[in-house]
This record gives structure tokens, sequence and C-alpha cells, in this order.
């Protein structure tokens, strides 16, 4: 049972401004959840701070009922996909993926052939078997975004936390991510906590969204139900008009029979 | 069509005449500059024959055909015609040492391809007005062939010139050090050659040896030293946030301000109060010092571009702050540090006020002081001299050749992409 909860956790900057505001959110076993909202909303504070890359001005972070509030990020059995891939540009693609296992002290410390299999069964996995030996610069963006994953989860973390991993992605590759990263999660039930500013991502990703508006979580349940009835106008106006005028566009485009 | 034709005939220049009316003025310029060893040897002759070359040459450029008036081609060849004459004149009437061939061939050279190329016919066509729409466009596809060339002659011809200018006091070194007797000037390559000051020099009783010890150990020391203060040093300046951290790098900033001679005296004290002077560990505290501003600079500009993100992906794979910095960002910051590295070293290896200051026995002396002692008031032994100084470089010269792709690399930073 791997739950993560957010007990009134407030993100307060030293210029006293608060990117998060008194924030109570319950992530479940195996969900799939992500956050949603405009930039600057708090969202990728609220992610950060699970991930221990932020401290928490107030309030409490769980993971599976423990407080993780002040553990360091790599205590947390964590994985995390950022925005720009962050591979590692010195190492080969083996490396890369094999760094946080051999980087483990103590139990937690795989012995060297346990490490290879790892790395092949998740190489297989994220079909990167033939790029092991190269270096990041020699990948295209889904393949270095594939590693990102790859790296994230060979350490089968207990959640997975995902900032933005698409944006910097083309269209077609994108909708390709989408739809691999949905499956893995199907496949591995693997926690996951996930960040974007795209509302037709998170309405086709998630079991369920958390919308942030300035700090504040304004409504949060599966997609459809969000959609269906929002708690206020900024949902509507947010998320329901905007996938409203994606249908319309669509409509007057291919008008339906 | 009848657009295409105007504008075809409109930009079409020949590229001889492009080169020429771009050349020639460097030409003048590089002659006027010349007439100087004229002034110096009062040689009126030359002198004037000089200036009126120069003249001619300007009234060349003045007549450069310009497309339509044919009469222009004519006087130019006439002109260029006289360049050369007088040239010849000036080889007849003056002296023939080096620097006047040298000086000749910036008059004969342009005459004579202003003279070829303004006769030849392509050019006359156009510069008599007679050219067809064809003719203008294929010389435009003509043009484009060979003004790169001919501009690449140039900028080697250019470029040579700059290379001597920097070779010639290594030259006039590598004969000293390579002539027999301690004397300075005379022609070079003019007399006998002979190894004796290298072998003077290398000898094992020399003192060169010494001198040679105490100067990679204070260079190395230096190197090393720097290197453990400055990478921390620039690490924390380039990733935390703290109190008068902005004031520090102002500080470090300021002392660069300062010539060194402003700080010897207090150093001179400090050395002498901690019991330094005379010792290879006061010229390493004091170099890594001086040393350190600019090194705290150079890296911090470099951990700059390393992305955060990086370090927090590190983070997450259960790094320490410690090992983030060792397994990640100083891996990729190898060439910044081998450059850092470099510039310490070349400051030690160098740097001649403090070593003097600080060392009275020639068993302390660092190469550059041990060098200048070698030309004192009681015996200029300029040949030991020459000799010494070219071993002295080598290092440098070694250190630059291994170092080369690193310098490049680590002076154009921000590769660091993910």
């Amino acid at each position: 049972m791997v739950e993560v909860r957010y007990e009134n956790v407030t993100k307060r900057y030293e210029n006293e401004f608060e990117a998060v505001k008194g924030l109570d959110l319950e992530i479940r076993d195996g969900e799939f959840l992500v956050l949603l909202g405009p930039s600057g909303c708090g969202k990728s504070t609220t992610l950060r701070m699970l991930a221990g890359l932020e401290d928490v001005s107030e309030g409490s972070i769980l993971i599976d009922g423990a407080v993780v509030n002040d553990l360091p990020p790599g205590a947390r059995g964590l994985g995390m996909v950022f925005q720009s891939y962050a591979l590692y540009p010195h190492m080969t693609i083996a490396e890369n993926l094999s760094f946080g296992l051999r980087m483990a002290k103590g139990e937690a410390r795989l012995s060297d052939t346990e490490i290879v299999q790892r790395v092949q069964d998740t190489a297989k996995l994220m079909e990167l078997t033939d790029q092991l030996d190269k270096k990041p610069k020699q990948l295209s963006g889904g393949q270095r975004q594939r590693v990102a994953l790859g790296r994230a989860l060979i350490r089968q973390p207990k959640v997975l936390l995902m900032d933005e991993p698409l944006s910097n992605l083309d269209a077609e590759l994108r909708h390709q991510m989408r739809a691999e990263i949905r499956r893995l999660h199907d496949t591995l039930g693997t926690t996951t906590v996930y960040v974007t500013h795209d509302q037709i991502e998170a309405m086709t990703l998630a079991d369920r969204i958390a919308i942030l508006n300035e700090g504040v979580l304004q409504q949060h349940g599966a997609p459809l139900d969000v959609y269906n009835d929002p708690a206020n106008e900024f949902v509507r106006g947010f998320l329901c008009k905007h996938i409203d005028e994606i249908v319309e566009t669509a409509n007057t485009l291919f008008p339906p029979e | 069509m009848k657009e295409s034709w105007g504008l075809a005939k409109r930009w079409y220049t020949p590229a001889e005449v492009s080169t020429l009316r771009l050349w020639i003025p460097i030409a003048i310029a590089i002659n006027v500059a010349l007439l100087s060893t004229d002034w110096i040897r009062a040689s009126a002759v030359t002198l004037q024959l000089g200036l009126l070359a120069c003249g001619a040459m300007g009234l060349l450029w003045w007549l450069l055909p310009d497309g339509e008036n044919g009469w222009k081609r004519d006087m130019a060849l006439a002109k260029a015609g006289l360049v050369l004459l007088i040239a010849i004149l000036r080889f007849a009437a003056g002296p023939q040492m080096a620097i006047d061939i040298f000086v000749l061939a910036w008059l004969i050279i342009p005459a004579s391809l202003a003279l070829v190329w303004l006769s030849s016919p392509i050019v006359s066509a156009w510069a008599k007005g007679r050219i067809t729409t064809e003719g203008a466009e294929a010389g435009l596809a003509r043009n484009k062939a060979l003004s790169p060339r001919l501009g690449a002659a140039g900028a080697h011809i250019l470029l040579l010139h700059a290379v001597s200018i920097v070779l010639l006091p290594v030259l006039w070194i590598l004969d000293v050090a390579l002539s027999p007797g301690n004397i300075l000037g005379g022609d070079i390559g003019s007399s006998d050659w002979t190894t004796e000051h290298f072998e003077k020099m290398l000898d094992g009783d020399s003192s060169f040896w010494i001198w040679l010890r105490n100067s990679l150990i204070v260079s190395l020391g230096t190197t090393l030293m720097g290197l453990l203060l400055a990478v921390p040093a620039a690490y924390a300046f380039a990733r935390y946030r703290f109190r008068g951290r902005d004031g520090a790098m102002f500080a470090f900033l300021l002392v660069q301000m300062f010539p060194g001679i402003i700080i010897l005296v207090p150093y001179f004290m400090v050395m002498k109060s901690l019991g330094l002077l005379n010792t290879s560990l006061g010229l390493i505290l004091a170099y890594s010092v001086t040393a350190l501003p600019l090194c705290v600079w150079m890296l911090k500009g470099f951990f700059d571009t390393v992305p955060r993100e990086l370090e927090e992906a590190a983070l997450l794979d259960g790094c320490n702050q410690f090992q983030v910095f060792y397994k990640v960002v100083l891996p990729l910051s190898i060439p910044a540090v081998a450059v850092t590295a470099l510039f310490s070293f070349l400051a030690a290896w160098n740097e001649y006020l403090l070593a003097l200051t600080f060392n009275t026995s020639n068993d302390m002396y660092t190469l550059p002081v041990g060098l200048a002692s070698l030309i004192s008031s009681t015996g200029q032994a300029w040949g030991d001299f020459a000799a010494a100084s070219l071993l002295v470089s080598l290092p440098v010269v070694i250190l630059f050749i291994f170092f080369q792709r690193f310098l490049v690399e680590g002076l154009s930073a921000g590769s660091v992409k993910g």
C-alpha cells in the first residue's frame, strides 16, 4: 500500500510569497493523479515538495503513513522525470539508467549482476536495448524521454513523479509518449503524480485530476466528474470551456454526419 | 527580362577589379609604414621614390574602371606601369637588404597584378561598357568561383605578415641561443652555430636545474592549491544564495583591479613575519591568492551553465550534496577546470616580481628570476639567457598543445545540454 498524503501543506518563500496554501490532498495506491493548473499555480512546487527538492514551510507530507518532510530526496524511494530529461551527459545510457542503483548503500545495494539484469529489463521495457552504449547526445528527443522514464522506474519507486515530461516533444511524439506512459502505468501499477498545464493531457491520462490555482486546490476528482460538475468558475473556465472550445473547433473542421 | 538585364549589369563588377579596389589601399598603407625604414636610414632618394610610388598607386586606385568610362582603364594601366617603373628605379637606387626586397614586393606585385588583370579581355570589355546580359550573368557566376579564392589568398598574405611579426623575436632568440659567444645582435643566421649555451644550461651542476625544480614546485603547488580553493568557492557562488555573496564576489573583483606592485610591500611584511621568505610555500600561498579571483570567476561562469535539474536528478538518484558535485557537476566541468589549472600554472610559471622580492638566495630562485640573474651588471650572458628562455618556454608550449582542445571547449562553455 503506497499512498501519499498532503496535510495542510504550505510553501512560503523567503520573500513571503506563498506558492502553495494549506493543501490537503490524498493520492491513493496505484493511482495516476494529474496536478493541473495554469503557469505559476503551484503545481510544480507541490510536486517538488514531495520529491524533497523544496522544503515544506508548514504542514506535512506523508508517504505510506510516514512523515517525509525532512528526509533527503534520495531516501524517499521516488523516481522523477524532468521536463528537460536531465540525463547525465557524461554517462552512457546504461550508466544513466544504473546510476541510482549504484548510488544505493547498505542493504538496498544490489549486486553488480542484479544491476546489469535490471538495466537489461528496463531497456527492454523502454525499447532502448540498442542504445545502451550511446551517450544522451546521440539520442532523439523521444529516446531521451524514454531513458528519463527508465531511469525513474529502474529503482522500482514507490511513487513516480513527472514534471511536464512531454512539453519538449513535438505533437506526434507527445501523442505516442502519452499512450506509452499510460500503458506503463497500467502494466506496473506504480502510484504516479503527473504535473501538466495541458488540459487534454490531464483528461486522457488521469485516474483523478487535481486542479490548482494561485496555490489553492480548486477541485479534485475523476476527469469526467470534474468536467461535468465543475466546483467553481475557475474550473469551469480553465477546464470545461477550454475542452468545449476544442470540441467545437473539431466539429467545425469535421462536421458530424 | 528587361528587369533582370538591368540587375545583372548593375551588380556586376569583375572580381579582379573589386580585389584591386580593396587591396591597393592596403598596399599603400603598408608602403607608407615601410617608408619609416628609409626615414631611419636617412636615405633621401629612396624615400622620395617611395612617396612617389604611393602617390601613383593612389591615382591607380582612383582611376580603377567603373564599367562606364573606358578612358579610366587606360589611365589606370598607365599608372600601374608608372608604379612598376618607380619600383625598378628604387631597386637600382637604394640599398638591397632583405627589407628592401620586401618593400619592393609590395610595389611590384600589386602593380603587376593591376597590369595583367586590367588588360585581360573580360575586364577590358566590361570597363569599356561593352558587355551583354549574358556576359554580365556569366561574369557574376565567374565571380562566385573567383572571389573566395582571391579573398583567401589575400587573407593568407595578411596572416603570414602577422605570423612573421610574432615569430621574428622567437627566431632572433633562437639565433642568439645557437650563436657562439654571449653577444646580442648581428644578422640572423649570419654566424656559425653551436649548442654550447644549451649544454652549459643543461649541465649537471648548472643552476638551471635548481631553478627548474623551484619553478615546478611553486607552479604545481599553486595549481593544486588554487584549484582546491577555487573549485568549491566557485561552486558555492554559483549554486547557493547566502548573506554577503554578492559583496564577496565584488570584493574578489576589486582585488584584481590593483597592480601587483601595490600589494608587494604588505605581502613582504606578511611573509617575513610568517617566516616564509626564501621558501616555496610562501610563493605558493601568494600566487594562489592572487590567481584565486580570476579562477573563481571563470569556474563560476561555467558552473552557472550546468542545469540545475541535472543536480536534482542526482539528488533523487540518492546522491548527497557532495556526491552530486563530484559525480555529476565535476565530470561535466573538466574543460573549465583544465583551463583554470592551466591559467594558474602559467601565472605562477611566469611570475617575476614576487619571486624576486621574496627570494634572496640562488637556491630558491624560480626560472624567471634565475633567467634575469644571467643578465647582471657584472656579466651579460645573452647566449645563455636566450638558451634558457627557450628551455623555459618549452613546457608552456607543450602544455598548450596538450590542453588546446580543452581550451576551446572551456572558453566556449555552455555546451552542456541534457
